[in-house]
């Protein structure tokens, strides 16, 4: 941000009004994000003192929310417990899923340490710990966990998400959604939305400072029932 | 990046306070780089990213995991640990906060000299910037080493 820039103070820095996790502003757009770097690049050759510069050019497409929305419908469920429900989500979207990977070549998924088809053990594993005893025992199962406990609960998350984001990625449609899309439709209503709000309650009643960093962690600011992360 | 207010109030407020907090960084003499069409350029991250081969970052981590300029899209995973950025279109084209395509692009145009045979990244999310001293240096003196001119900062 600006504020934090302009607090370091850089010795050449191009300030952009992108949305945080796309500094170059639009996803498979080359020149979009050329046009970014030359203008940064550019400092180099005309700044002749420490320099923040503003970003000129278009702002990228995205749907925002109202915008976008998945066309899947994903109920009802037969098993109405947790595990059952997110289970039978992730079910529908695997054909999905494998769209996008055979598309891309490559898949994101599996910070966790879970092989890329191990999505149902990640999310049985995500679920188990709204129920769980312990939030530092690590949930059972076959992954080779690449994080320990209450830590590996972040990264369950971000694996589950990642594997959503696939599977929408695939569908035909218009723009991408944005990050507040996204989020209006995980939290809108889906099993993993609903998930992520259990593991979350679980976290916090555990009463431990490890705890509620990772609850901070594990559910994106303003979107969890039991209040602000900061 | 992007503007507080379109963040959510919370979080503005956190990183507002984040801001005010940080403290400048004294500049070090002023160079003027030699043409960028001869300057061989290296990315520097804080997205977190590494190869799937690498250690996940931890909390708090100060290190950093080398992303070589060869690198397959494929191998490559990202363990930052906030939940309050977008992934979905890093996850669509990593080219969007590491633009290691855009640069052999660039350099294959004659824009860009060379393109670095390492680059680097670091998980950001930091409130204090002068805790990297030690790695930032490290990898100041790895990138010297690879004859890189110019390393271009890329912050999620």
């Amino acid at each position: 941000m600006r504020e934090q820039s302009e607090a370091v103070g850089p010795t050449r820095a191009l300030w952009v009004p992108f949305a945080l996790g796309r500094p170059l502003g639009s996803a498979e757009d080359p020149e979009f994000q050329k046009d970014v770097m030359r203008q940064a690049f550019g400092l180099l050759a005309n700044a002749t003192e420490p320099t923040i510069a503003d970003y000129e050019g278009p702002m990228p497409e995205e749907a925002g929310p109202g915008q976008w929305a998945c066309p899947l419908n994903l109920g009802p469920f037969v098993d109405d417990t947790l595990t059952g429900r997110l289970l039978a989500e992730v079910g529908r979207l695997k054909t999905w899923s494998a769209q996008t990977r055979a598309a891309r070549g490559r898949t994101m998924f599996g910070v966790s340490g879970a092989r890329p088809d191990q999505i149902d053990d990640v999310a049985r594993a995500l679920a188990s710990i709204a129920d769980a005893d312990s939030i530092t025992d690590a949930p059972a199962g076959d992954v080779e966990w690449a994080f320990d406990m209450p830590l590996l609960i972040r990264h369950l998350a971000d694996d589950v998400r990642t594997f959503y984001h696939e599977a929408i990625a695939a569908q035909p449609g218009s723009a991408a959604p944005n990050h507040d899309a996204l989020n209006d439709w995980v939290f809108g209503g889906t099993a993993l939305g609903d998930t992520l709000q259990a593991v979350a309650d679980r976290l916090t009643a555990a009463d431990d400072p490890m705890a509620s960093l990772v609850r901070g962690l594990v559910i994106p600011e303003g979107r969890y029932q039991g209040g602000s992360a900061f | 990046m992007v503007r507080l207010n379109d963040l959510h109030e919370a979080e503005a407020e956190h990183l507002r306070a984040r801001a005010g907090a940080m403290q400048r960084i004294e500049p070090g003499t002023w160079l003027t780089p030699k043409p960028l069409a001869e300057s061989t350029v290296a990315i520097v991250s804080t997205a977190g990213l590494h190869l799937r081969s690498d250690a996940p970052f931890t909390l708090g981590a100060l290190d950093y995991r080398v992303v070589p300029g060869d690198a397959d899209w494929g191998d490559v995973v990202l363990s930052h640990i906030s939940t309050n950025f977008d992934r979905s279109a890093f996850q669509q084209d990593p080219n969007i906060s590491f633009p290691l395509e855009r640069l052999h692009e660039m350099a294959a145009a004659g824009e860009i000299g060379a393109v670095s045979p390492r680059h680097y990244s670091f998980m950001g999310a930091m409130p204090n910037p002068s805790l990297f001293a030690d790695t930032g240096s490290e990898v100041g003196q790895m990138l010297a080493a690879d004859g890189v001119d110019v390393a271009l900062l890329v912050p999620v």
